[in-house]
């Protein structure tokens, strides 16, 4: 891995971001042979900062990855978990392809939009939920799938989904996991995680390692 | 017979970590290949192994492998998107035993004479992802990566980067472009990968469980390996049932059972008493298959191609009397349209328009004109509507649309048309 | 391509050959069978995107169906394009495009030259069998000053957003969103603003990007076209000018292989809007009591052969001539020499080169040969905003073909971004950076290193008006000693070398010779010709304004706004006994004339131009100048007779057969040969060592660097405050607004921050500016864009003043 050093022009831009997301962006830039690569986890992070992808996100990755704005809106757009629209604390997916459509998955998209009082597509609720279907998730055989700012909980009823609404509106955790609500919320999985894994999503950003809304234990 | 899945079986609770790994031979096949075999041999392994591409296209790795132009730096890029409906192994493999997708990684690296490697996982599952990047970061730290890996002068580094929810990133070229920092669309070939990859340069790409295959293959020989199962479907296979069974789940199979094996006995029935009435055998772009004629076909790659359809991901949808077929051609095709990247006319209009007049018929305003026009737009993507398809588009994801459209009049038209009914227009 | 070997392939049954490896459906075009298509274009790299173009190619396993735009021809392919397989795909595809399409072809711009409206004529289905509701957008908006989009109409064909990524550098245009929600779009706030932008309206195969110039102008069937060449650079763009009802409505790029490969720029494009200005000259006019009053042109020009035949001819000078054709330069030469008798004729205005070292510095390169540079070094102003078309030739030489450029420059230019090498300095410093760089001093070791690697093409011009001309012959004389080093010299105006060529500078006489050598020559065609030594624009200039010279004929210049030292200018005109000027609009120059004579010009006129390599190409006549606008050559003509002599140019043919006769590099060189038509690609002048008439070996005289507290960088751009942009109102709209640049450290120094207004002074005088940051600038030096109202009194100094502005 390469050694990345900001110019003026990139630090500056971004001077705005917190400390961890600043190096984060550089750790991420020196994972790749060419600037441009790290567009997509550049994107993440800009969500982390701004919420969703704001213009002047695209214009902040635009500078670190030597693309011009309508480049980066480009690349942000074809993507759909870059939300370049503000949204709820809570993203909720519903899985509605083939196999979650067998096993009732629209009937759990239509108790989640009752319950949150927000329709597909749309956010709503005071800002705590933006709801959607999502295309196929890999849960197949833990279907229907529903999934909380990418945590993903298998097996739920329509029942539960009104559940998992009330939960998020009225205990509004700050970390989302996947273990706490399969328990509270999920019947049969696709397979066997394994381990408890208590780590879990603060923001409508995946998970992951360096380029994520990584949050600590659930409850 | 168990190569992939062993380890998280006997090991529920800690398959995925490296101590667990390495007590249960983890890592020896790295010292074998790097120390004892040298890099030409683990790739004749691999190549003497008919081990067969995982990722949707069959295609024997070895032989792959050997296209790669000597053009330095190669890359070696692991296809983690998963994303064809229907399919889950990918994830339970990264989630359960990434130790084994890490080896596989170094190993065919070292064959390759790549000294940078991509993992590409989409962004769905960031769970996958971070236990992948932890054993990433543990292989660095244990020298399993790095510079000089296990003092045999070899090189490796490895970055993970996550998709951005874009299914067509699971076709390869698509993903170079994404991992560029592009959109994701299918570049035209040739030129292949192989000779002008990521950035340009030579490059593989090999599907996740592809290459979890290769510390077994190592370890036991390529030969070892092609004894497994049918001669053309060597090895065992990752098949993941879903839809109207009584057990869903990831099975590792030799290949060459039956279909009526697979759901009957592996999928434990249709749950509720109910019948079987369709299935589709290898991620929702294949053409579905009905118990009357394919129950008894053998579970191999080239019986289910001769049938018409194809193993393509292993991921197997079973569908019982109560679906409506209209509705389940429907909600595939609505996939497909809502993926396509957009650049080929044929997939972009033609899928888009094929959802709009399904989504008329199932809300009660079809037209019996439909049915041929529905057949005409597939026919346009898909000329002659034959399987394999031939294509009006530049990768195959358009004329996947057409292979429900196609089952759908083929076995269900009647349902088609009753839903029609009494059309007046 | 020309030394690719051949290979023979057979199109429904017919043979034919094309080069190996180029794309089938080139092949078959060029063999005379048309393939549809829509995203291929032969400049861009193949997408295969639209599908349009797909074919049957016979191979081993029987028929596959391909796209031809990215197929590539091998020896014995068989290919049908004709089959039902084919047809139905075809049917298909148009088919599929018609859903979203308006059928708006009536009000639409493209309507009658749109392939959409063409192939679903001749291939596509009958009815549309779509019943659901179209995709819809807002209608046409606009994404620049000059563009419209109607994303209705657009069929995804990625050709603007290719262009503008790939061959213009300025990926400001690109695809938003997927699948069917595709499209193309700018991002907020930030307009389409590139210098190419009409490119992309002149390839859009649909009326997606429409030119707001041209908009609801004129319908394709109405219009007349002639080919012809762009004078805004000296680059020879061949254009495609077209007419409805007398009045030029637009402007294409046609396709010259050497020159502009079918692209132009939006100045090149967009400014025949001032052929039909209303503040165009259309009457002589004669000052009396210090106001023009319209007249006739007997009147005038009695009034002006009156005044010339009262003084002797070397108190009269001439200045201009370099956006005219030859035939016209040529005429004034001869009029100014012959009829008037005077030696002191430049058509430069000391902003340029040595005239011998313009047309006669060797090795000589030809535009063309960027293409097998493997080394270019770029010493000139910044290309993008000074030879736009060129700039494109460059930036594909070093993006797409491979050639390493070296870009030596006092700031950042459009062509950093595919440089291999960036040489920054100081304006005054010049010399030293040569002495460094042809030694290989450390931080140019690079650079250096990839100039031994040839051929080497030079690109060699002054970075800024204050830049000594003498460091481009420095520059010229080290490139002449690197292997395959050759030289383009670069002057700006448009027919510049043509005028050259012509004799229109003091020590060149017609057909690249000079004076000295010609003189005598040329006395046996034409008579006694002046003997004394001859001065150039700025010598006339102090004559005029020191009383030594008493009148001036200007043909197309504007000195008080183009030389150097406008206080000069405006003093010599001023002082000036008698000024006639040709013009076609009144100038700051011209308004300080006693007579103004209203001439033809661009499109109005025929004749040749020469470019900056030498390439001779013929300009058309499509309509009529305005009221009784007349050709240069004629009021010349007529002007000499009334002064009891004879021009001998009856017209303008005629003047091209003398030029072909008595200008010595010019023969062969008629308009016959020159006439556009398949494969013309114009006639380029000898160019070799040794065969052309003047050779011109330039030395590095060792200059010395220039030293100041803050050094001056005076670049022009390409939306300048020139009279032809000010007149096109489109163009005018983009002139930038002027300020000093500044880096950050030395604006901290002076108190000053962006938007602050300083103070710039230098030894003509003072402009006060707002601070703009540009951080590639180096310490202590400034910038300032040339030619634009506010900037014009500082003069092309080297040094500069800088301080806190009254304002701020
Ligand atoms: C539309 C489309 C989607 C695909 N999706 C995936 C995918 O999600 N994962 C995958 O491994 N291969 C996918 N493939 C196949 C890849 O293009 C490629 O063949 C594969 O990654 C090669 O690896 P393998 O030879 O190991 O199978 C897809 C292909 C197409 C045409
Ligand atoms: S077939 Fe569809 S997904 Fe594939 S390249 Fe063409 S438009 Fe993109
Ligand atoms: S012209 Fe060949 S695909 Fe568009």
């Amino acid at each position: 891995m390469k050694e990345v050093v900001l110019t003026a022009k990139e630090a500056t831009a971004i001077e705005g971001w917190s400390k961890p997301s600043q190096q984060r962006s550089v750790e991420i830039l020196s994972r790749y042979p060419d600037k441009r690569s790290a567009v997509m986890p550049l994107l993440y992070i800009s969500m982390i900062e701004n919420g969703y992808v704001t213009e002047d996100g695209m214009r902040q990755v635009g500078l670190l990855t030597g693309l011009s704005p309508a480049q980066v809106q480009s690349v942000a757009s074809f993507y759909t978990m870059y939300k370049r629209e503000p949204i709820g604390d809570y993203l909720v997916g519903v899985c509605t392809s083939i196999s979650c459509f067998l096993l009732g998955a629209d009937d759990v998209l239509a108790a989640i939009e009752d319950e949150s009082g927000v329709p597909d597509g749309e956010s709503g609720g005071d800002g705590t939920f933006s709801i959607e279907h999502v295309e196929c998730n890999g849960a197949c055989g833990g279907a229907p799938v529903v999934l909380v700012n990418w945590e993903m909980i298998e097996g739920v009823t329509p029942e539960k989904a009104r559940e998992l609404v009330r939960w998020l509106r009225d205990g509004r955790p700050d970390v989302v996991n996947t273990e706490e609500m399969q328990r509270l919320f999920g019947g049969k999985r696709a397979f066997d995680w394994g381990v408890k894994e208590p780590v879990g999503a603060i923001l409508p950003v995946p998970a992951f390692g360096p380029y994520g809304s990584v949050g600590g234990e659930a409850t | 017979m168990k190569i992939l899945t062993e380890r998280m079986e006997a090991h529920r609770t800690d398959s995925h970590t490296i101590e667990r790994y390495e007590a249960t031979g983890g890592y020896t096949a790295l010292r074998k290949g790097l120390l004892e075999l040298g890099a030409e041999a683990v790739a004749a392994e691999v190549k003497a192994s008919n081990l067969r591409g995982r990722g949707g296209a069959n295609f024997p790795a070895g032989v792959k492998w050997g296209f790669l132009a000597p053009a330095k730096p190669a890359y070696l890029v692991v296809n983690g998107d998963e994303s064809e409906p229907g399919t889950f192994k990918d994830r339970q493999l990264l989630e359960r035993d990434p130790h084994q997708l890490v080896e596989g990684v170094i190993l065919s690296s070292f064959a390759l004479d790549v000294h940078h490697a991509f993992i590409y996982i989409r962004g769905e599952y960031p769970k996958p992802a971070r236990r992948l990047q932890d054993a990433v970061d543990e292989a660095y730290e244990k020298g399993y990566l790095g510079s000089d890996i296990l003092g045999s002068g070899f090189d490796l580094d490895v970055t993970i980067h996550l998709g951005g929810g874009a299914y067509i990133c699971g076709e390869e070229s698509a993903l170079l472009n994404s991992l560029e920092g592009r959109r994701g669309e299918p570049r035209i070939k040739p030129p292949f990968p192989a000779i002008e990859g990521l950035y340009s340069k030579p490059t593989i790409v090999n599907n996740v469980e592809t290459l979890s295959n290769v510390p077994w293959i190592v370890n036991n020989g390529g030969v070892a390996y092609a004894r497994i199962g049918p001669d053309t479907s060597a090895g065992t296979r990752m098949i993941s049932l879903s839809g109207h069974v009584e057990n869903p789940g990831n099975y590792e199979i030799v290949m060459g059972m039956p279909w009526r094996e697979i759901i009957y006995g592996l999928g434990g029935g249709i749950p509720g008493g109910r019948e079987l009435k369709a299935w589709i055998p290898g991620g929702s772009s294949a053409p579905w298959f009905v118990p009357a004629e394919h129950l008894d076909v053998p579970a191999t790659i080239d019986d289910t191609d001769s049938n018409g359809s194809m193993m393509g991901s292993g991921a197997i949808i079973v569908m019982d009397d109560s679906t409506d077929m209209v509705k389940a051609a429907h909600r595939i095709v609505r996939f497909y349209s809502h993926e396509s990247c957009g650049q080929c006319t044929p997939c972009r209009e033609g899928t888009t328009w094929l959802e709009r007049i399904l989504y008329r018929i199932v809300s009660g305003q079809g037209r019996h004109a439909d049915i041929e026009l529905l057949l005409d737009i597939s026919d346009g993507i898909s000329p002659g509507l034959t399987w394999p398809p031939l294509m009006t588009t530049i990768c195959p994801l358009g004329p996947s649309a057409t292979a429900p459209v196609v089952s759908l009049m083929q076995y269900f038209r009647h349902e088609v048309e009753a839903m029609i009914g009494d059309d007046d227009g | 391509m020309a030394d690719r070997e051949l290979v023979t392939i057979t199109i429904d049954g017919v043979e034919m050959q094309g080069p190996a490896g180029e794309v089938l459906i080139k092949v078959a075009e060029d063999n005379g069978n048309f393939i549809p298509r829509f995203c291929w274009h032969p400049r861009m790299k193949p997408v295969g995107m639209c599908r349009m173009c797909l074919v049957e190619v016979i191979g081993p396993r029987g028929p596959m169906l391909l796209p031809s735009c990215t197929t590539r021809v091998t020896d014995g392919m068989e290919v049908d394009t004709q089959s039902t397989v084919v047809k139905k795909a075809q049917e298909g595809v148009l088919e599929y495009l018609l859903i979203n399409h308006p059928l708006d072809c009536p009000i639409c711009d493209k309507g009658g030259e749109c392939p959409l409206q063409d192939h679903t004529m001749a291939y596509g289905p009958g009815e549309s069998r779509f019943v659901e509701e179209k995709r819809h957008y807002e209608k046409p908006i606009p994404i620049s000053e000059l563009v419209l989009l109607d994303r209705e109409r657009c069929i995804l064909c990625a050709r603007c957003t290719r262009f503008s990524e790939e061959i213009s550098g300025d990926p400001l245009i690109e695809f938003k969103d997927r699948g069917n929600a595709v499209q193309v779009i700018t991002f907020p706030d930030e307009p389409f603003a590139s210098y190419f932008s009409g490119n992309t309206v002149q390839i859009c195969p649909v009326g997606a990007l429409t030119a707001t110039p041209y908009r609801f102008k004129a319908r394709p069937w109405d219009l007349e076209a002639v080919e012809s060449v762009s004078l805004v650079d000296s680059v020879g763009s061949k254009v495609s000018v077209q007419s409805s009802q007398n009045s030029v409505v637009r402007i294409d790029g046609i396709d010259n292989e050497p020159t502009n490969q079918g692209w132009l720029s939006d100045k090149d494009r967009f400014i025949f809007e001032s052929i039909h200005s209303d503040n165009r000259l259309t009457t002589p006019l004669i000052k009396q009591d210090g106001k023009f009053v319209e007249t006739g042109w007997g009147e005038a020009l009695d009034y002006v052969a009156e005044k010339l035949s009262d003084m002797t001819g070397e108190v009269v000078a001439g200045l201009g001539g370099a956006n005219n054709t030859n035939e016209e330069a040529f005429a004034f030469g001869k009029f100014l020499r012959t009829i008037v008798v005077t030696p002191h004729i430049d058509a430069q205005l000391d902003d340029g080169l040595d005239p011998h070292f313009l047309v006669g510095v060797t090795p000589r390169a030809a535009i063309p040969d960027l293409e097998t540079a493997k080394t270019i070094l770029l010493w000139a102003g910044d290309l993008k905003e000074e030879y736009p078309v060129l700039y494109l030739r460059v930036r594909r030489a070093a993006a797409e073909l491979g050639a390493k450029l070296i870009v030596v420059h006092p700031r950042a230019t459009g062509l950093d971004d595919v440089a291999a090498h960036k040489i920054r300095y100081r304006p005054g410093r010049g010399p030293d950076v040569l002495r460094e760089l042809r030694g290989g001093a450390e931080d140019y070791a690079e650079a250096r290193s990839a100039l031994d690697e040839g051929p080497v093409v030079a690109i060699v011009g002054r970075t800024g008006l204050a830049e000594n001309p003498r460091l481009a012959e420095g520059v010229a004389a080290f490139v002449r000693d690197l292997p395959g080093g050759k030289i383009l010299p670069l002057a700006r105006r448009g027919n510049i070398v043509g005028a050259l060529d012509m004799g229109l500078a003091p020590t060149l006489l017609p057909g690249r010779v000079s004076e000295t050598s010609a003189h005598d020559l040329l006395e046996a065609e034409w008579g006694p010709l002046p003997e004394s030594r001859a001065l150039d624009a700025t010598g006339i200039l102090e004559g005029l304004r020191d009383g030594e010279l008493e009148a001036l004929i200007m043909l197309g210049v504007d000195p008080v706004r183009d030389h150097p030292e406008p206080q000069l200018a405006r003093s010599a005109l001023e002082s000036a006994q008698l000024v006639v000027a040709f013009d076609h609009f009144l100038s700051d120059s011209t308004q300080l004339a006693d007579v103004v004579l209203p001439v033809e010009g661009f499109a109005e006129v025929e004749g040749t131009v020469t470019n900056i390599e030498g390439r001779v190409q013929k300009v058309n006549r499509l309509v009529p100048g305005p009221g009784q606008t007349r050709p240069v050559w004629s009021a010349l003509d007529d002007l000499a007779r009334r002064m009891g002599g004879d021009l001998g140019a009856p017209s303008a043919a005629a003047l091209a057969k003398e030029i072909e006769r008595v200008a010595p590099v010019y023969h062969g060189v008629t308009w016959d040969a020159l006439d556009w038509g398949e494969g013309r690609e114009g006639l380029l002048l000898p160019i070799e060592d040794g065969v052309q008439h003047l050779e011109y070996i330039p030395v590095d005289d060792g200059l010395a660097p220039v030293n100041a507290r803050y050094g001056l960088h005076l670049g022009r751009v390409l939306y300048d405050d020139g009279v032809r942009t000010r007149m096109s109102p489109s163009l005018a709209a983009l002139a930038p607004e002027a300020k000093v640049y500044l880096n950050s450290t030395d604006a901290k120094v002076l108190g000053l921050e962006e938007g602050a207004v300083a103070t710039v002074e230098s030894a003509y005088g003072s402009a006060e500016l707002p601070v703009a940051i540009d951080e590639s600038l180096g310490r202590t030096t400034v910038y300032v864009p040339a030619n634009l109202a506010a900037t014009a009194e500082l003069g092309a100094a080297v040094a500069v003043v800088v301080s806190k502005g009254e304002a701020s």
